[in-house]
C-alpha cells in the first residue's frame, strides 16, 4: 500500500536517542558544582570563624584583661601617690586592704590573660611580665613590712625609690602588649578582608558558572522538548492517516463486495430463478420434478434475498442513492427488529443534503453505536436523535444501560474508529454518561463538511 | 519613660490606660499647709563648685519622743567670700495635727555649715535621737539633751578636726556591743581652695565630673560608750582611698546577725563591706555581683536602698545611677546578685533619668515593697546636649506587682508628685499616724516637698517601734518578720539608705484588708529572738527588748 506513506513521511525516522542521559548529566554537573562550592565556602567560613575566634576574639578578650590589669596598675599608682602624699591621718598599713583587693583582682586578670595570650606571647614576654609582677609584689610586701614595724618614713622612701618605678615599668610593659594586640588585630583584620574578597570573587565566578550550566541545561531541554513534540505530532498524523486509509479501504472493499453481491450474484440468482421457473413450466403438472424445481426455486429466491440483505448490510446502496436520512429511516426499524431493542428515533431541524462520503461515516457511527447498545449495554431501549442545525449535523445515540466506564476495559476498535471517522469529517465526538446512566454518543459535524465532504480531495471516502 | 512623657498625647494615653488599675492611694502636697517653708541653698554663685550639684538630704525623727515624726531638712550655705544670705538646716516639730513648727533656733540647730547628709541615731542610748550632719568641711554631731534642744559635741566626741567632703552616713552597731557606731561616706578630695577648672567649651567653667578629683576613703568611727569615738577606718579594713562614695545602706543578707554595709560609689566600683565578726570588714562586692553593672562597668552610684521586695526573706538592692545607666535593681540569684532592672520595668523607665534618693516602702500597703526615686540632673544645661533629658525630672514611684515586676505610677498619684524637680534627698515616715507612709523629698537649690499619703482602697498596716535594752536603744540592725495571709515580710530597722537622708526608724508592714497578723518575729542585734502571736492590725506596737510588746493607741 504505497499511498499510506504519502506527504513526505515516506519512512519512519530512525529511533531518536533519549535526552534523559544528557539532561541527567547536566543536572549532575550543576549539582556537583553547587555541592563542591558549598563545601568550599563552608571551608572558607570555618577558616574565617576560626581566625575570628582564635585570633580576633582571643585578642579582644586578652586586650580586655590587659585593660583590667592596666586599670589595676593605675589604682596601685593612685594608692601609692596617696600613701606618699601623707595627707591621710592613717598609718600606711591602712592601705594594705586596698592593695590586697587590687592584688586579688590583678591575679585573676593575669590568670585569664595568660590563657588568652598563650598563642601570641613569646616565652620571654611571659617570663618578663610574671617576673616583674613577682618583684613588684615582693617590694610591696617589704614596704608593708616596714609600715607594720612603724617605719612609715622608710616605707614611703621605698615607694618613691622603687615601687612607683616598678609600677611604671609594668604599666609600660602592659601598654606594649596592648599595642601588640592592636597590631595583631589589625593584621587579622586584613586577613579577614582578604578572605572576604576572595570569597566574594569566587561567589561571582560560581554564580556565573551555575547560571551558564542552568542555561545550557535549559536550552538543551527546550531543544529536546521541541523535537519530542515534533515527533509526537508526526506520529499522531501518521496514525491518523493510517486509520483513514484503513477506513477508506474497508469502505471501498465493503462497497465492492456489496455491489458484487447485489449485481453479480443477484443477477445470477435472478437468472437461475427465471430458468427454474421456465424449466418448471416444462415439467409435467404434478410430477415430482416440478415439485423439486419449485423447491429449488424457493431456495434460490431465499438465497437472493439473503444476498441482497447482506449486500445492504455491508454497504447500503440506499445511502448512495437515497441519502443518509432515508437510509436511517430504513436502518433503524431493521435493527430494531433484528435486536429487539425499542429505538425512539427523533429528527429535528430542516434537513439539508448530506454528502455521500460524510453520510457513510455518520451511518457507520450510528451502526457502531447501536451495535454497542445491543452487545454491551444490556439496555432494552435506545434513543437516536438526528439534528439538522443551521451550522452542524448532530447525531446522538443514547441508552440507559451499562455505561462505558462500567464495561470491561477493552473497548475494541469500534470507539477508535468512531473517533477517527469524526475527525475525518472535522467533527467532534463525545462519549458521556446521561444522568439516568448508560452511554450517550454525541457526534457533531460542521454543516459545510457534512454538505461538501465528498467534493474535497479525499482519496479515502471516495474509495 | 521620660522620653515618652515629653509627648503629651502619649502621656495622656499612659494616664488613661493606667487609670484602669488605680494605684489604691493618693498623694497630697501638704508642704505649704503643714508650714514647711524651706529653701535649699547650694551656695552657687557662678564658681561652679562641685558640691553645688549634689543637694542636701532630709530626715524623719521623733526628737522629742512624743510619738510624732518630726522633720529635719539639711541645708548648704554661701561659700566663703560670697556670703549674701544666711542659711541653716531646719528642724520642724510635728504638732500632731498635720502642721509643723520651725523649732530650729529653739533647738539650738541654727548653725551655719555647708550641710550635705544626715544620720539620726541615739548613740548614747538615752532614748533621744542624736543627729550627725555631714558637711563639706567639718561634720557636726549634735547630742539631743532630751529637753527639746541639741548640743554640738563634735569636738568632745572626737569627731572634730576632720575636714572632708562627706555625703551619706549611718549609725549601726558593727561590733554588737549595744552602742551605735558611725559610718560616714566621703565623695572626693575637694575643697574650695583645691577646686579645678573644668569646661565644656574651653572658655567657661562648668561643673567637674568626679573623675577630675581623687577619691576619698569612707570613715568608720567606733563608739567607745563614753561619748567619744575612735577612728577605726584603717584598723577595720574600710579604708579605701579610691572610693567616691555617695550612698550607704545597712545590709544583712547572710543571716549571720552581723551587720554589713553596702556603699554606692560614683564612677568607682560599689563596695560591699562584709562584717568579719572581729571588728574588720572585707569588700566582697565583686564576688557578690554588686560592684559593677552587668556589663562590668562601674556606674555612677548615687543613692542606695536595701529591702526584701520579693518577700523571699533575702533583701534585694537598688542603686540609683546616672542617666543612660539605668537604676540597678539587684536580687539574689544563687550565690550572687543579679541585676533584674531591665526585665523588672525599672530599668527602661529609669534610662533617661538621673536618680538620687531612693527608698523601698510599701506605699499602697499591699504587703509588697514598692520603690520611690527622686530624680534630677546635675547639669542645668543638659537639655542643650541631650534633648530628652531635663535638669528637673519627675520623681518616680514603682508599684511592686510581685514576681520581680514593677509599674511606674507617679503620674497617677496626684499631688503634683510627677512634676519635674531637681530631686536629691528622699525619706519616708507616717507623719500623720494614719498607718501609711508619707514622702519627703528635697531638691537642689529649691524647696522641699512633703507628700501626704491617703489610702483609697482600705488597705491597712501594722507598725512596730523597737526599743533595745541590750541592743542599742534604737534597735538598729534588728530584723522584724511578719507572718500574715500566707506572706512573710521582713524589714530591717535601719538608718542610712537613700541619699543623704534617713527615714523613720519604726517599721511598717502592709496587710491589705487583713485585720490580724499570725505572728511577728524580732531578731535583735544582741542575738535575742522574740515572737508575738495574733496581733491586731491597724496600730503601732512598741517592742522593748526582753520586756514585751505594748500596743499603742492607733498608729
Amino acid at each position: 500500500m504505497p499511498t499510506l506513506y504519502a506527504r513526505g513521511v515516506s519512512r519512519p525516522s530512525p529511533p531518536d536517542r533519549s535526552p534523559t542521559l544528557g539532561l541527567l548529566l547536566g543536572l549532575l554537573i550543576t549539582l556537583s558544582a553547587v555541592v563542591a562550592y558549598s563545601a568550599y565556602i563552608t571551608w572558607q567560613v570555618t577558616g574565617l570563624r576560626k581566625l575570628q575566634t582564635e585570633l580576633v576574639d582571643r585578642n579582644r578578650k586578652d586586650s580586655l584583661q590587659l585593660l583590667r590589669i592596666q586599670n589595676d596598675l593605675n589604682l596601685l599608682a593612685v594608692a601609692m601617690r596617696d600613701m606618699v602624699s601623707s595627707d591621710e591621718p592613717y598609718p600606711l598599713t591602712a592601705w594594705s586592704a586596698q592593695f590586697q583587693r587590687i592584688r586579688t583582682d590583678l591575679d585573676d586578670a593575669m590568670r585569664l590573660e595568660a590563657g588568652f595570650a598563650a598563642a601570641s606571647r613569646t616565652p620571654e614576654q611571659s617570663t618578663f611580665l610574671t617576673g616583674n609582677f613577682n618583684q613588684f609584689w615582693d617590694a610591696v610586701d617589704r614596704v608593708f613590712a616596714l609600715a607594720h614595724d612603724g617605719k612609715d618614713k622608710e616605707a614611703r622612701e621605698q615607694i618613691q625609690l622603687s615601687l612607683q618605678e616598678r609600677q611604671a615599668a609594668l604599666s609600660t610593659a602592659v601598654a606594649r602588649l596592648l599595642v601588640q594586640n592592636s597590631e595583631n588585630e589589625e593584621q587579622a583584620g586584613q586577613r579577614i578582608v582578604q578572605i572576604y574578597d576572595r570569597v566574594q570573587r569566587q561567589v561571582y565566578v560560581f554564580l556565573a558558572a551555575t547560571l551558564l550550566a542552568i542555561l545550557l541545561n535549559g536550552l538543551s531541554g527546550i531543544r529536546w522538548n521541541r523535537r519530542l513534540f515534533a515527533r509526537l505530532a508526526e506520529v499522531s498524523e501518521r496514525r491518523s492517516e493510517l486509520a483513514q486509509k484503513l477506513i477508506a479501504t474497508q469502505e471501498s472493499t465493503l462497497r465492492y463486495i456489496s455491489r458484487e453481491l447485489h449485481d453479480e450474484f443477484g443477477q445470477i440468482l435472478t437468472a437461475v430463478g427465471s430458468m427454474l421457473r421456465r424449466a418448471g413450466t416444462h415439467a409435467p403438472e404434478g410430477s415430482s420434478l416440478r415439485v423439486d424445481l419449485q423447491e429449488v426455486l424457493v431456495t434460490v429466491q431465499t438465497t437472493l434475498e439473503s444476498v441482497r440483505s447482506l449486500s445492504q448490510a455491508l454497504h447500503p446502496v440506499m445511502l448512495d442513492e437515497a441519502g443518509l436520512e432515508s437510509t436511517m429511516d430504513w436502518y433503524i426499524p431493521t435493527i430494531e427488529r433484528q435486536t429487539g431493542i425499542a429505538i425512539s428515533y427523533e429528527k429535528q431541524g430542516v434537513a439539508f443534503p448530506v454528502d455521500g462520503g460524510a453520510g457513510v461515516h455518520v451511518y457507520r457511527v450510528l451502526q457502531e453505536a447501536l451495535n454497542n447498545v445491543a452487545r454491551h449495554s444490556g439496555a432494552k431501549a435506545a434513543w437516536v436523535r438526528l439534528r439538522f442545525l443551521p451550522y452542524a449535523l448532530e447525531l446522538e445515540v443514547e441508552d440507559h444501560g451499562v455505561g462505558l466506564a462500567e464495561r470491561p476495559s477493552n473497548h475494541g476498535i469500534g470507539l477508535v474508529a468512531m473517533r477517527e471517522r469524526s475527525e475525518l469529517m472535522g467533527g467532534q465526538i463525545i462519549f458521556s454518561r446521561p444522568p439516568e446512566g448508560g452511554t450517550r454518543v454525541h457526534l457533531a459535524v460542521p454543516r459545510e463538511k457534512a454538505e461538501s465532504y465528498g467534493k474535497e480531495d479525499h482519496s479515502v471516502a471516495g474509495g | 519613660m521620660a522620653g515618652l512623657a515629653s509627648c503629651p498625647q502619649l502621656r495622656a494615653l499612659t494616664v488613661q490606660t493606667g487609670a484602669a488599675v488605680s494605684p489604691g492611694f493618693r498623694f497630697t502636697d501638704v508642704t505649704g499647709s503643714a508650714g514647711i517653708h524651706f529653701q535649699h541653698n547650694s551656695g552657687a554663685f557662678g564658681g561652679k563648685f562641685l558640691p553645688e550639684t549634689l543637694g542636701s538630704g532630709c530626715a524623719f525623727l521623733d526628737y522629742d519622743r512624743d510619738g510624732w515624726q518630726d522633720i529635719l531638712l539639711i541645708n548648704g550655705a554661701d561659700w566663703p567670700g560670697h556670703k549674701k544670705n544666711r542659711s541653716t538646716l531646719r528642724l520642724y516639730h510635728n504638732n500632731g495635727n498635720g502642721t509643723f513648727t520651725d523649732v530650729t533656733v529653739r533647738a539650738g540647730l541654727d548653725v551655719e555649715m555647708y550641710g550635705m547628709g544626715v544620720a539620726v541615731g541615739d548613740y548614747n542610748n538615752d532614748g533621744f535621737p542624736d543627729i550627725l550632719i555631714t558637711c563639706v568641711g567639718q561634720n557636726r554631731l549634735f547630742r539631743n539633751t532630751g529637753k527639746g534642744t541639741f548640743v554640738d559635741v563634735t569636738s568632745v566626741s572626737g569627731l572634730g578636726k576632720r575636714e572632708g567632703f562627706s555625703t551619706s552616713a549611718l549609725w549601726f552597731d558593727y561590733d554588737r556591743d549595744g552602742l551605735l557606731d558611725l559610718f560616714v561616706c566621703n565623695y572626693v578630695k575637694w575643697s574650695p581652695e583645691h577646686d579645678v577648672f573644668c569646661s565644656l567649651d574651653g572658655k567657661h567653667k562648668s561643673y567637674c565630673t568626679p573623675e577630675a578629683y581623687r577619691g576619698a576613703t569612707c570613715w568608720l568611727f567606733h563608739n567607745r560608750g563614753d561619748g567619744t569615738f575612735e577612728d577605726v577606718t584603717a584598723a577595720s579594713g574600710i579604708f579605701d582611698s579610691s572610693s567616691k562614695s555617695l550612698g550607704v545602706a545597712l545590709f544583712s543578707d547572710n543571716h549571720d546577725g552581723w551587720p554589713d554595709l553596702l556603699v554606692a560609689n560614683d564612677t568607682q566600683p560599689n563596695k560591699l563591706y562584709r562584717n568579719q565578726h572581729n571588728g574588720t570588714f572585707k569588700d566582697t562586692a565583686v564576688e557578690a555581683g554588686l560592684a559593677f553593672s552587668s556589663e562590668g562597668k562601674a556606674r555612677a552610684g548615687m543613692g542606695v536602698d536595701v529591702g526584701d521586695f520579693d518577700n523571699s526573706g533575702t533583701p534585694g538592692v537598688a542603686i540609683t545611677n546616672f542617666d543612660n545607666e539605668m537604676i540597678g535593681l539587684y536580687r539574689l540569684s544563687g550565690k550572687s546578685f543579679e541585676d533584674i532592672a531591665p526585665q523588672s520595668g525599672v530599668g527602661i523607665a529609669s534610662r533617661n533619668s538621673l536618680g538620687f534618693g531612693c527608698s523601698f516602702l510599701d506605699v499602697n500597703l499591699d504587703g509588697w515593697l514598692d520603690f520611690a526615686v527622686a530624680n534630677g540632673h546635675i547639669d542645668e544645661t543638659v537639655r542643650n546636649i541631650r534633648g530628652n533629658v531635663g535638669y528637673a525630672q519627675p520623681p518616680q514611684l514603682f508599684l511592686n506587682r510581685g514576681k520581680g515586676s514593677f509599674r511606674e505610677v507617679a503620674a497617677e498619684v496626684d499631688g503634683g508628685f510627677d512634676l519635674p524637680k531637681v530631686g536629691r534627698g528622699l525619706a519616708y515616715a507616717d507623719f500623720d499616724r494614719d498607718g501609711d507612709l508619707d514622702l519627703l523629698l528635697t531638691t537642689n537649690n529649691g524647696p522641699a516637698y512633703l507628700y501626704r499619703n491617703d489610702q483609697l482602697s482600705g488597705n491597712r498596716s501594722i507598725r512596730f517601734r523597737l526599743v533595745g535594752t541590750k541592743s542599742s536603744r534604737d534597735g538598729i540592725g534588728a530584723l522584724v518578720r511578719v507572718f500574715a495571709g500566707g506572706l512573710t515580710q521582713s524589714r530591717l530597722v535601719k538608718g542610712g539608705s537613700s541619699y543623704l537622708s534617713q527615714s523613720e526608724l519604726p517599721v511598717t508592714f502592709g496587710l491589705e484588708k487583713q485585720d490580724r497578723i499570725e505572728r511577728v518575729v524580732i531578731d535583735w542585734p544582741s542575738g535575742r529572738t522574740e515572737e508575738y502571736k495574733n496581733l491586731a492590725a491597724g496600730r503601732c506596737y512598741e517592742c522593748t527588748e526582753g520586756k514585751g510588746i505594748v500596743p499603742q493607741n492607733g498608729y
